[in-house]
């Protein structure tokens, strides 16, 4: 029950920085009103959760409550906009992620100790076996004989990327097109409503970090679609291990918008049951995803595809 | 001519030209036109990603991703060490292979170049290179050279010989280079020239492989830069432009385990991530610093391992936007590294690796915009000296800021793309 409280928490803290994200994007002021519905639909989730995040920032004196009204920014400029997002991002650190985030990071080995980690992060022995119990849930850790934990393979590197890729291009057509898919039609509308409010966002100024979240989500709800348990199960896995840990802040904003777009027509084609046309269309969106930039170039020298052997 | 003039951009097959024509070609396409690339090997998708139509060059060889991976352990293990030569000591070493590869590239690339003209049919061809390829002069429509180099590509007695590194008045090391450039190009220019003769392309004198467009020339070359010139460039033909700075993706700095205020980038290009050993030695002196540093391994992320807490790798970031936010610009002197860090009035430390970077280095230098430092010969004490005077030289800041608004004021790319357009009588 002690960890259903936390993870509720975590998920109106998440949900408070994607409201205060889109409160960037759209250029809000000190004293402009937040409507419950508009959020709800820009965040894909109904209007109890982002009560409960507007009463999560209002007790962090980022938005005002007045009754009958509802809630406003209590706070101007980007920068504090920035600096609150920070916050609730702190807030939310919990020990695995900050531990997940150092392994991504490559602060930290892929081998640890219980020992190790309970000095680096001033923790005690118990919050760090919580933390890797969480983390193994998720298959991120493994626990060796002895005290050893060790990292699985994550998504830190272009090449880890690419891989991840290759696996999804196998796996992700195959999702919509095994027998007994099934869209949940109301969720698909919430998310269609989340990709088009990104796709308003100034030329620019689209946050990297709110596309990968509504990316995973889009992957993860054509996942839970599929009629083939085994290949749900892989890639739910999978892209809870994305979302964790894949960070990609280079994709130019013309690219992230076409991105988008392609996955309204692939809910367009799953929502008309055109599932060999969907699984297509997956396809190309992943090619096009899969492009990879030289890891080096020079004037009179062939680029290098892909990074050396070590 | 098409009401929406077609216009091939063909950058040369590095990240610098070919990122540098994205700048033009945005605002090429905000003015009506329509803008393609022509598109070296490998970088298939570079240009797409920002929303442009790709024409591909076929591979001159055929290579397997092994053989190619050989090549560059091959490049590295024989040029790593020349990169701490000085530029003269280069000129063998580097500067004279090098050209030889360039020739071959262009000798390589006619037939499929003239072949892609021929099917596209430009309205005008922007030429973003070091060299001239027949089948631009051959298209039959006007071609714009972009140098996107330092200034000192473009010769006069009053600036420094192209790639030496000399301050403008050092006459004795300006005639000892020039001769030496002379000496080590000859090679290369031969065959280069015999090569352009076969395509009926005139011969061009020695040390120069590409001659200035008759119609349009663009230099970026900021103002607070720019040489004086014993003989002034025709302003009909050439054009300045104040960097050429392109828009880029948002960038939100990533969240790290310290709260130092200070943001240093550091970004030697996707040749100078290849010596992994020294950014180690870097990240180890960084580690000992209170900023947070975001640093550009490039291909090479999975050769580092225990990253400090004050520091974030990553294998691309969008450059520009990186820039803008940051306290101090670490780079190799590369021409859009150079430009940007001046845009965005940032301070620079320059660690030259080769070729313009040494001009550049040179220049920011002698006009107390940033430092120059040898990229390997010094002592972390040094290091973190010359980094913490950096972020701490608010006189230099000061100066930086009046650069700064001066190129905002006047973005390169919307003058290079007006420059198009007036040139081909879309006015």
């Amino acid at each position: 029950m002690k960890e259903t409280r936390r993870s509720t928490r975590q998920n109106h803290l998440a949900l408070g920085q994607q409201i205060l994200t889109i409160a960037m994007e759209r250029r809000m002021r000190r004293g402009d009103h937040l409507p419950e519905q508009t959020f709800s639909e820009a965040c894909g989730v109904s209007r109890t959760p982002i009560r409960s995040a507007f009463k999560l920032l209002e007790q962090n004196e980022i938005l005002t409550w007045r009754e009958e009204e509802g809630y406003f920014l209590a706070i101007g400029s980007s920068d504090e906009l920035a600096d609150a997002v920070q916050k609730l991002e702190d807030l939310e650190n919990s020990l695995a992620q900050r531990i997940l985030a150092d392994r991504a990071e490559r602060r930290i080995g892929d081998v640890q100790s219980v020992r190790g980690l309970m000095t680096r992060y001033d923790a005690s022995r118990n919050s760090v076996l919580i933390a890797l119990k969480v983390l193994s849930r998720d298959g991120v850790v493994t626990q060796m004989p002895g005290q050893a934990w060790v990292f699985q393979p994550i998504l830190d590197s272009p090449n880890a990327i690419d891989e991840s890729l290759s696996f999804r291009l196998t796996l992700e057509p195959q999702a919509i097109l095994a027998p007994g898919i099934s869209v949940d039609l109301k969720r698909a509308g919430l998310l269609r409503a989340q990709m088009a409010d990104l796709l308003d966002t100034p030329e620019g100024t689209m946050s990297a970090a709110r596309f990968h979240r509504i990316d995973t989500d889009f992957h993860s709800f054509i996942a839970e679609c599929s009629g083939n348990r085994f290949v749900r199960g892989a890639l739910l896995a999978h892209h809870r291990l994305r979302r964790t840990t894949q960070k990609d802040t280079s994709i130019p904003d013309f690219r992230l918008r076409q991105s988008l777009q392609e996955h309204l027509d692939i809910l367009d084609s799953v929502e008309s049951a055109q599932y060999e046309l969907a699984a297509d269309q997956m396809i190309l969106h992943l090619r096009r995803s899969r492009i990879r930039r030289p890891e080096a170039a020079n004037r009179g020298t062939p680029p290098l595809m892909r990074a050396l052997r070590a | 001519m098409s009401v929406s003039p077609l216009i091939a951009l063909f950058p040369e097959a590095s990240f610098g030209a070919a990122l540098n024509c994205v700048g033009i070609a945005q605002k090429l396409r905000q003015m009506g036109a329509t803008p393609v690339f022509i598109c070296h090997p490998g970088f298939t998708g570079v240009f797409a990603e920002y929303g442009f139509k790709e024409y591909h060059l076929a591979p001159t060889a055929k290579r397997s991703t092994d053989a190619i991976e050989d090549y560059w352990q091959g490049f590295i293990t024989t040029h790593l060490p020349h990169f701490d030569l000085d530029p003269m000591a280069q000129l063998p070493t580097y500067v004279a292979p090098t050209w030889q590869a360039i020739v071959n590239t262009v000798v390589a690339a006619e037939d499929g170049l003239a072949a892609l003209f021929d099917r596209i049919r430009p309205d005008a061809i922007l030429l973003d290179n070091v060299i001239m390829f027949p089948a631009v002069a051959n298209a039959g429509c006007p071609w714009v050279r972009v140098v996107s180099c330092a200034e000192t590509e473009i010769p006069d007695p009053d600036v420094p010989p192209y790639l030496s590194g000399l301050p403008a008045d050092d006459r004795i090391g300006r005639e000892r280079f020039e001769k030496a450039y002379l000496r080590e190009t000859r090679a290369a220019h031969r065959r280069y020239n015999a090569f352009r003769k076969t395509h009926g392309l005139a011969q061009l004198p020695a040390g120069h492989f590409l001659e200035s467009s008759p119609v349009l020339n663009l230099l970026l070359a900021p103002s607070a830069t720019r040489f004086p010139r014993r003989n002034p460039l025709p302003e009909d033909r050439f054009v300045y432009l104040e960097g050429c700075v392109r828009e880029e993706t948002r960038f939100d700095a990533p969240h790290m385990p310290v709260d130092h205020a200070r943001l240093v980038y550091m970004s030697f290009g996707s040749l100078g991530s290849i010596d992994t050993d020294l950014i180690g030695r870097m990240i180890d002196v960084f580690a000992t610093l209170p900023a947070r540093f975001l640093v550009n391994v490039g291909g090479f992320l999975e050769a580092y391992s225990r990253v400090p807490d004050n520091v974030y790798l990553g294998s691309w970031f969008p450059q520009p936007s990186v820039v803008a936010e940051s306290d101090l610009f670490i780079h190799h002197g590369g021409n859009n590294s150079f430009c940007e860090a001046l845009y965005h009035g940032v301070p620079s430390l320059v660690m030259p690796y080769c070729w313009d970077g040494h001009d550049n280095a040179q220049r920011m230098d002698e006009l107390d915009l940033g430092r120059h430092l040898h990229r390997s010969r010094w002592s972390p004490d040094a290091l973190r000296s010359t980094l913490v005077t950096l972020l701490e030289d608010t006189a230099m800041r000061d100066r930086l800021a009046a650069v700064s608004r001066g190129m905002k004021a006047e973005p390169g790319t919307e003058r290079a793309a007006r420059a198009v357009m007036d040139a081909l009588g879309h006015r």
